[in-house]
C-alpha cells in the first residue's frame, strides 16, 4: 500500500467567506474548518455549494473574507493554492480535439508534470476510472459517462492532496456509478486524498462521506461527522416483518411504542434509545415472526430536510 | 468494499509556470501542425524563404570579381565585360544603395507574402484559439489548475508568435542567412542589416496587432463559425473598404490590415529606396531614373501618428475584449 501522506490540521479553512452577485448573497460569512477526509458537500439547487467551491479554487473572487486550502491562501498564492489541488466541474469540459488519453496527459502537464511522467499517471489513471480503449478515440465523440470518466481522470492525473467532485456520478449507468462510488471513497483511506463531493444524491454521500457540510442560502446550516450527525437524529427503526402484521401492531400499541405503518407494509417506530434489542425483546415476548429491521434509514435525508426547513423559517 | 488503487506517486517537484504556458503553445503548434492546410502554407512559406536566398545568393555572385557574370560577359566580347565590370564597380561604390536597396525590395516583397499567409492561417487558428475552449468550457479545466488567465493568454499568443514565426520570421532569417553565407564580402553583411532591422520591426509589431485582434476576435464569440466570419470581416471586408481610392479617412483607420500596410511603409522605407536609387546611381537612364522617383513618391507612407493610434487602438480593444472574456462560465 502507498504511504500515506502528512496531514494538516485542516485542509480547508473559510473565515466570514462572502460572495455576492449584484444583491444575491451567494455565499453568506461562511465560515469553517474542514480536516482531511471524504466530505459531503450537500445542499439544494442554487443553495451556494458551487459557488464556494468555486471561490475556494479562485474561479470566482470572493467579494469579502479569506479562505485556505491545503494551508495556503487562496488570494495571495493564487497558483500555488491549486497546485495540488484537483477539479472536476459539473458541466463537460473537455479540450476540444484531442483523444482521452492525450487530454489527460495535457492536463498532467498544465499541472507542472514532465510529459512523461505525465503520460504515465495518465494511462494509470484511466485505467483506474475504467475506462479502455476508448482512451484513444477523440473526446469529442464521449458518451456522457465515459465524459465524467476523463473528467475525473484529469482531476487526478497530477497526485493532488484535495479533490473537488461537483455532482462527479452523474450520466453514469449504475455499474459505472458503483465503481465511481468505491473509487472516490478509496482515495482518503489509500491515497490521503481528500475529497469533497458535491451532489444531490444522499444516499451517495452519506456511503462514501465521513463528514457533512449542509449549506442553503449561501449559509452553512450543518457541519460535523457523519457518526455525529447521525447520533443528532431521531431514533428511527423500520421493521418489515415477515408475517402476521396485525398482530405486530397490537404488540406495539401494547408496549406503548409509537409507530406508523407504512404504504409498503413495513412499520416505522421512533424509539429514545439507538438500540435494537427492545424490538428483538419485544418479538421473541410475543412469539412474532422474524422480519428486516433497519436503524436510522435516510438519517441524513430527514437531517437535510430539517436543516433547510430551519433556514427557510430563520430566513422568513 | 473498495478500490485497490494501483497508482504512482509523483515524486518530482511540479515544473514552473513557463513550462506550463510553454506546454499551452506548443501544444495548439503540434495541432495546427497536424492539419494538412497549414503545412501546405508552411511549404509556400519556406518556398518563398529559399527564393529570397536564390535572389541574394545570384545578385551577390553576379558582382563578384570571378562571378559568373563576369565569366560569361567573356565570352560576349569587351564591350559585355566592361558592362559587367561596371555593374560589379557599381555595387563596391554604391554598397547602401545597391544592397540596401536589393534586400528592402527583397523584404518588402517577401512582407506581403508572409503577412498573407498569416491573415490565411490565422482563418484557420482563430476558432482554436479561445472559442472553443469557450465552448467547451475548457477555460474552467485550464484555471482550476496553477495557472492564471494572464499564463493562458501568454500560452495562446504563443501559438499566434510560434504561427508568425514559422510562416514569416523563419523564412526571412533564413532567406536572409542563407545568402549571406555565400556574399563574396562583408559589405553584404553591413549594407543588408539594416533592411532586415526594419524587416524584423514590422513583424514584430504586426506580431502584436496580428497577436491582440486574433484573440480579441477569438474571446468574442463562444461559435466557431461566427469567430471566422469576424475574422474575415476584419481582415477583407474592412481591408477591401478602406482601400478604395476615395475611401474616407476615418474608413481607413478601421481596418487593421490597411494600417498594417501603411505600417510597413514606414518602416521598410521602399520610397526612399527607389529615390535614392534614381538620384545616386550614374549609370540609370533618364526615363528610368524618373520611373523610380515617381513609383518612390507612390509608395510614400502616410501620416505615422494616424497609423499607430489606429493599431493602438486594435490593440486596447481587443485587450478590453479578452481579458473581460476570459472568465470561466
Amino acid at each position: 500500500m502507498p504511504p500515506r501522506r502528512e496531514e494538516g490540521d485542516f485542509v480547508i479553512a473559510a473565515h466570514q467567506l462572502t460572495k455576492l452577485y449584484g444583491r444575491h448573497r451567494a455565499l453568506d460569512d461562511v465560515t469553517l474548518q474542514v480536516p482531511p477526509g471524504t466530505i459531503g458537500l450537500l445542499g439544494p439547487n442554487g443553495a451556494g455549494k458551487s459557488t464556494f467551491i468555486k471561490c475556494l479554487l479562485n474561479l470566482e473572487t470572493p467579494t469579502s473574507g479569506s479562505a485556505q486550502v491545503l494551508g495556503c491562501d487562496i488570494r495571495e498564492s493564487n497558483r500555488g493554492a491549486r497546485e495540488k489541488v484537483g477539479y472536476s466541474p459539473e458541466q463537460d469540459s473537455h479540450i476540444p480535439g484531442m483523444a482521452g488519453c492525450e487530454y489527460v496527459t495535457y492536463c498532467g502537464q498544465l499541472s507542472g508534470l514532465s510529459f512523461r511522467q505525465a503520460r504515465q499517471r495518465a494511462h494509470e489513471i484511466l485505467d483506474l476510472v475504467g475506462m479502455g480503449q476508448e482512451r484513444y478515440r477523440q473526446i469529442d465523440t464521449y458518451s456522457t459517462g465515459m465524459k465524467q470518466r476523463a473528467k475525473l481522470a484529469q482531476a487526478l492525473v497530477h497526485d493532488p492532496k484535495i479533490l473537488f467532485l461537483d455532482e462527479p456520478t452523474n450520466g453514469l449507468d449504475p455499474s459505472g456509478r458503483e465503481y465511481f462510488l468505491r473509487l472516490i471513497g478509496s482515495l482518503h483511506r489509500q491515497l490521503g486524498t481528500s475529497v469533497v463531493i458535491s451532489s444531490h444524491l444522499l444516499n451517495d454521500i452519506e456511503r462514501i462521506c465521513d463528514r457533512v457540510i449542509i449549506i442553503a442560502r449561501g449559509r452553512v446550516l450543518e457541519h460535523d461527522s457523519m457518526e455525529n450527525l447521525k447520533t443528532r437524529h431521531r431514533r428511527i427503526v423500520e421493521f418489515a416483518p415477515s408475517g402476521e402484521a396485525d398482530r405486530v401492531a397490537a404488540a406495539l400499541t401494547a408496549g406503548g411504542h409509537a409507530f406508523q405503518r407504512l404504504s409498503n407494509g413495513r412499520f416505522r417506530i421512533e424509539e429514545r434509545s439507538d438500540s435494537i434489542e427492545w424490538l428483538l425483546e419485544l418479538l421473541r415476548e410475543h412469539r412474532l415472526p422474524p422480519g428486516e429491521i433497519v436503524a436510522n434509514p435516510n438519517a441524513l435525508h430527514e437531517l437535510f430536510l430539517r436543516s433547510l426547513a430551519s433556514a427557510d423559517g430563520n430566513h422568513a | 468494499m473498495e478500490t485497490t488503487l494501483d497508482l504512482s506517486r509523483c515524486l518530482e517537484k511540479p515544473r514552473g509556470v513557463a513550462y506550463r504556458r510553454w506546454v499551452i503553445t506548443s501544444t495548439g503548434l503540434r495541432q495546427l501542425l497536424a492539419t494538412r492546410f497549414f503545412r501546405l502554407l508552411l511549404t509556400l512559406a519556406w518556398t518563398a524563404g529559399v527564393g529570397m536566398a536564390a535572389c541574394g545568393l545570384v545578385f551577390s555572385q553576379s558582382v563578384a570579381t570571378g562571378g559568373w557574370l563576369e565569366r560569361a560577359a567573356t565570352a560576349f566580347g569587351p564591350r559585355a565585360e566592361a558592362l559587367a565590370s561596371a555593374f560589379g564597380g557599381l555595387v563596391l561604390l554604391y554598397p547602401d544603395v545597391c544592397v540596401t536597396g536589393l534586400f528592402t525590395v527583397v523584404f518588402w516583397l517577401q512582407s506581403f507574402l508572409g503577412l498573407w499567409l498569416c491573415l490565411v492561417a490565422l482563418t484557420v487558428l482563430v476558432p482554436r484559439l479561445v472559442t472553443r475552449d469557450r465552448a467547451s468550457n475548457a477555460l474552467i479545466i485550464y484555471l482550476a489548475r496553477p495557472l492564471t488567465s494572464v499564463d493562458y493568454l501568454v500560452g495562446k499568443l504563443g501559438i499566434v508568435a510560434g504561427l508568425l514565426g514559422l510562416l514569416w520570421t523563419g523564412p526571412l532569417l533564413f532567406g536572409w542567412a542563407l545568402s549571406m553565407l555565400f556574399a563574396p564580402n562583408s559589405d553584404f553583411l553591413v549594407y543588408s542589416i539594416s533592411p532586415l532591422l526594419r524587416a524584423l520591426l514590422f513583424n514584430g509589431v504586426s506580431l502584436v496587432v496580428l497577436a491582440a485582434v486574433a484573440l480579441g476576435a477569438s474571446a468574442l464569440t463562444r461559435s466557431s463559425r461566427i469567430t471566422i466570419l469576424l475574422w474575415i470581416s476584419l481582415w477583407i471586408i474592412a481591408g477591401t473598404l478602406a482601400g478604395g481610392s476615395r475611401s474616407p479617412e476615418w474608413l481607413r483607420r478601421v481596418s487593421f490590415t490597411y494600417n498594417l500596410h501603411a505600417l510597413r511603409a514606414h518602416t521598410l522605407r521602399l520610397d526612399t529606396t527607389l529615390i535614392n536609387a534614381a538620384e545616386q546611381l550614374p549609370l540609370l537612364s533618364a526615363t528610368l531614373a524618373a520611373k523610380l522617383k515617381s513609383e518612390g513618391a507612390k509608395a510614400a507612407p502616410t501620416s505615422l501618428p494616424g497609423t499607430l493610434a489606429s493599431l493602438a487602438g486594435f490593440v486596447a480593444l481587443s485587450s478590453v475584449v479578452f481579458l473581460r472574456k476570459l472568465r470561466p462560465e
